[in-house]
């Protein structure tokens, strides 16, 4: 945890479900930190544990298929110091007790997204998805 | 994408650059493996990435697992900060 102050904001962004949005997706996160006021370092690996979540959304609920209407959904809110990161998408529905990286001592890089994200964030939650939405990812962490 | 390789002896070194992702990691690979693949000691030079997640990790792990069963290897050179870091935290995992 730091002693920055930083800014309460929110804001989310639509995004089409497939690996040329992932840029997209980090640039949005990018201006978003500097709107909430979060240092260098942490931003860079907040970028990294929401991109990942994007890339699996894209590889794990939608299996790589090119689906050119679909949408995923990224919110950041920042209240109080607690930075909140939503991801909304209509994909395959996420068994979360499937969701896991794999054992250490299996030396493939498969799983290394949701290790990634696991590290930096300090929660992890699958909530049920409202309509449209099927998904709905939350992650925290207390800024 | 392109990227520039440069050939010297028996090493290929490949000059990574811009942002590395899912989006990038098969053009990546589409360069690097026939490398190994003919034998060539690859470098992949990396001061120029400004960015890479888990896709960049993973063409880099099997490069190298590739090299191995090619009795070659593949060596990182150069290695820019933001790509050292997650490295880093990629080494508590791999």
């Amino acid at each position: 945890m730091s002693e920055t102050a930083h800014q309460d904001h929110t804001e989310k962004k639509a995004f089409l479900v497939n690996s040329s949005s992932l840029k997209d997706v980090r640039i949005f996160c990018r201006e978003v930190f500097e709107k909430i006021h979060i240092q260098e370092d942490l931003k860079d690996e907040l970028v990294l544990a929401i991109a990942e979540a994007a890339q699996n959304i894209v590889k794990h609920a939608f299996k790589n298929a090119a689906s050119p209407n679909e949408l995923m959904v990224v919110q950041i809110s920042c209240e109080n110091n607690k930075l909140q990161i939503a991801f909304y998408d209509r994909g395959t529905p996420v068994d979360p007790k499937k969701v896991k990286h794999r054992e250490i001592d299996n030396v493939k890089p498969g799983g290394l997204g949701t290790f990634f994200i696991q590290e930096i964030m300090d929660a992890v939650e699958f909530k049920d998805g409202n309509k449209p939405w099927i998904n709905h990812l939350v992650l925290t962490k207390q800024l | 994408m392109k990227f520039k390789t440069i050939e010297q002896e028996n090493i290929s070194t490949v000059f990574l650059n811009g942002e590395i992702d899912m989006d990038i990691a098969d053009s990546v690979r589409e360069v690097v493996f026939p490398l190994i693949d003919a034998g060539k000691e690859v470098h992949l030079n990396l001061k120029d990435v400004q960015y890479m997640d888990s896709s960049g990790i993973s063409v880099i792990v099997e490069s190298n697992q590739r090299a191995k069963e090619k009795n070659t290897k593949v060596e990182l050179k150069e290695v820019s900060a933001p790509v050292e870091k997650v490295l880093a935290m990629a080494r508590k995992f791999l």
